[in-house]
């Protein structure tokens, strides 16, 4: 156990200093000054390939641990600031999207996360796809990438956050 | 080199299956398909498998055909699909209910398979309901959870009926998701419908190509290079040890050792950097191409691999002993979730929940493709969580121990063939590939111009999922998160 928790500290610190530090301070800088130091998130799946999910679930391992800023993924919209939304709107999630739109509380933000949020990438003009997000609820920002990498979903939430300090 | 087929009559079918499973042949897949416009009604062609020898069944009607549930239970979900998209009758299914088309929002009389279905949406208003199944008593509670889940995953709707602490009945309810994929890729190019393959479960992008191109290539007369089949093995092999480190990593999150969890987490990152170092991509997406890879490995780049592999396997070694001593972690993984022998052969279940269940199923053994020799197949006994927990532990052994052997091995011929001829005219082919998560399956046959006229996908998970209905029977509410996560299974390549 101790030779677990040493290894796993060790490839943490090493990583991240030399690959993120400048963007995670500016997270940490930008979320206690326009936010009061918390921002929950809830993210909403509508139809992706999984991969997005995955790279999302991925801020949370060591490299990036964005809990430690005050970002944290919680269990219903109705806690949340933000809803992230990945994948194409499929006929069966567009109502499921549109209640956990309506249950997040005000003020709130949308951001899509991945090219199908967006204009529903390959899958444009299948039976099965009602997409894109913004033809049914206003969208704040896009993040791009099939799917975006963690580093640039982090950029994301710096730039949603920077629009609304102004 | 293609799979002959057989004809069946209506009233053969049920002695030809019985006939069939009795030997010991397990139901494989199952593909509808709208052949009216060739003369040959719809066709449902039944793919049965023992040990790499397949059986091909086909059965062609214009509006029933008998369901074979009652002999071949496996076959239920099939066949439901198979009713939605070509609106086909199973006689006697016992079943009724919509599977992927939901009564909410899609219009029943339109089946979307039909190929002289033209794209036209159905107004989105409620055209029926969907029954759940319910467990009346006293003291019965039922919890309702999803499809938009807790943490970070897909859709999906579970029901638990509960007494007490005892689960009586899990009914899940799936297709959330669903894309229409199949329909997407008719009438497109082989190389088109390869990046919709790359992205209709995105963490096995790279298996799931291997698998549509061991079915699309020999269709076109492609000679892959043995360099290029090497590389390709080498990179599925690389994303099942990231799936695999992953899964292991969730396991512990859901009994409370996050540690051990964000310390797999962090290899599962190196992995993955190590993927957008060789591919370009952290998932390798449109990494394999028609006639070879769109990556190749130098030394350096072995040795970087080599490194990689020798730090996971010490890890995952610590891990496993860590789970075998330490109590309270078997105390969590033992007898929880159990899918006993005789319910993975009724499920025909594939992949690491049928290898957890006792039974030798891995495609690289039955069907071996690419540079698969002399695969070591997992298999434990009990079907619980530690089993499953014990064949991905295995398994990552054995991908390490391939991968040196393929590194070792590597051919040094050119890699990549361009040289692609024009498909025979309504010819099909099958294509498989070992995922993490098990078989994946293609059917694909082209149309007089190439293009393909009826892609068929079915997913591992699609053969597992009614496998947690009857895993998590009597065991506790607490314990499900824990059952779910020891098979890991796709939302997203289930809902096509």
């Amino acid at each position: 156990m101790l030779f677990l928790l040493r290894r796993s500290f060790r490839l943490k610190t090493e990583e991240i200093k030399t690959e993120h530090q400048e963007l995670l301070e500016e997270l940490r800088k930008v979320i206690d000054n326009t936010l009061g130091g918390s921002l929950f998130v809830r993210e909403v799946d509508t139809g992706s390939c999984n991969a997005c999910e995955v790279e999302i679930a991925n801020l949370n391992n060591p490299y990036y641990d964005v809990e430690r800023f005050g970002i944290k993924f919680v269990a219903s919209p109705k806690h949340a600031d933000v809803l992230l939304i990945t994948g194409c709107v499929t006929r069966n999630m567009l109502v499921p999207m549109m209640k956990a739109y309506h249950n997040a509380p005000k003020p709130k933000f949308v951001i899509t996360v991945g090219d199908c949020a967006k204009d529903c990438s390959y899958f444009k003009n299948s039976y099965a796809v009602e997409g894109p997000v913004e033809r049914h609820i206003p969208v704040d920002l896009h993040i791009p990438g099939c799917p975006p990498e963690p580093s640039q979903i982090i950029e994301g939430f710096l730039k949603l956050l920077n629009k609304r300090g102004r | 080199m293609f799979l002959k087929e057989e004809n069946v009559e209506a009233h053969q079918l049920y002695s030809k299956v019985r006939e069939v499973i009795s030997k010991g042949f397990y139901l494989f897949s199952m593909v509808g398909g709208d052949e009216r416009e060739l003369g040959g009604g719809f066709a449902i062609r039944y793919f049965f498998m023992k040990q790499g020898d397949l059986k091909v069944f086909t059965l062609r009607t214009e509006d029933v055909f008998p369901s074979v549930v009652p002999i071949c239970p496996s076959s239920k979900n099939y066949e439901r699909e198979i009713r939605d998209m070509f609106g086909i009758f199973p006689e006697g299914h016992p079943d009724s209910r919509k599977l992927m088309l939901y009564p909410e929002n899609w219009d029943p009389a339109i089946h979307p398979l039909r190929k002289d279905y033209k794209g036209q949406k159905p107004e989105f208003k409620k055209y029926g309901n969907y029954n759940y199944k319910k467990v009346i008593g006293d003291g019965v509670n039922e919890i309702l959870v999803g499809p938009i889940h807790a943490g970070i995953i897909e859709p999906g709707h579970f029901r638990f009926s509960l007494a007490g602490e005892a689960i009586l009945q899990l009914e899940i309810r799936h297709f959330w998701k669903h894309r229409g994929i199949e329909k997407l890729c008719e009438g497109k190019d082989p190389e088109e419908v390869l990046r919709i393959v790359n992205r209709i479960s995105g963490d096995n992008a790279v298996n799931l190509s291997i698998a549509y191109l061991n079915a699309v290539e020999p269709l076109l007369g492609v000679e892959l290079s043995e360099r290029a089949k090497t590389i390709r093995s080498i990179l599925g092999e690389v994303e099942r040890l990231w799936n695999h480190v992953r899964d292991i990593g969730w396991l512990f999150m859901d009994i409370g050792f996050p540690l051990v969890a964000q310390h797999l987490f962090s290899l599962q990152e190196r992995l993955m950097r190590f993927n957008k170092a060789i591919a370009g991509h952290r998932f390798m997406f449109d990494v394999c191409e028609l006639g070879g890879v769109k990556t190749d490995f130098d030394k350096n780049r072995e040795r970087e691999l080599f490194d990689l592999l020798e730090l996971i396997e010490r890890e995952i070694k610590h891990t496993e002993d860590f789970a075998i001593e330490t109590p309270s972690v078997r105390d969590r993984f033992e007898t929880t979730g159990r899918v006993f022998k005789k319910t993975a052969l009724e499920l025909s279940l594939c992949g690491v929940c049928a290898r957890a269940s006792g039974l030798e199923r891995d495609t690289r053994l039955e069907l071996p493709y690419l540079a698969y020799q002399d695969v070591h197949p997992q298999v434990h006994e009990e079907g619980d969580v530690m089993a499953r927990f014990l064949v991905r532990v295995g398994e990552i052994y054995e991908s390490i121990r391939l991968i040196k052997l393929f590194l070792k091995n590597m051919p040094e011929h050119t890699k990549n063939t361009h040289k692609i001829q024009k498909p025979e005219p309504y010819s099909w082919n099958m294509g498989n590939a070992e995922t993490p998560r098990g078989n994946a399956f293609f059917f694909v046959m082209f149309d007089k111009h190439g293009k393909v006229y009826r892609l068929k996908y079915v997913d591992p998970s699609f053969r597992n999922w009614p496998a947690i209905q009857y895993a998590v029977l009597g065991d506790i509410i607490a314990d499900f998160p824990l059952v779910n996560k020891s098979m890991n299974l796709s939302y997203a390549g289930n809902d096509l």
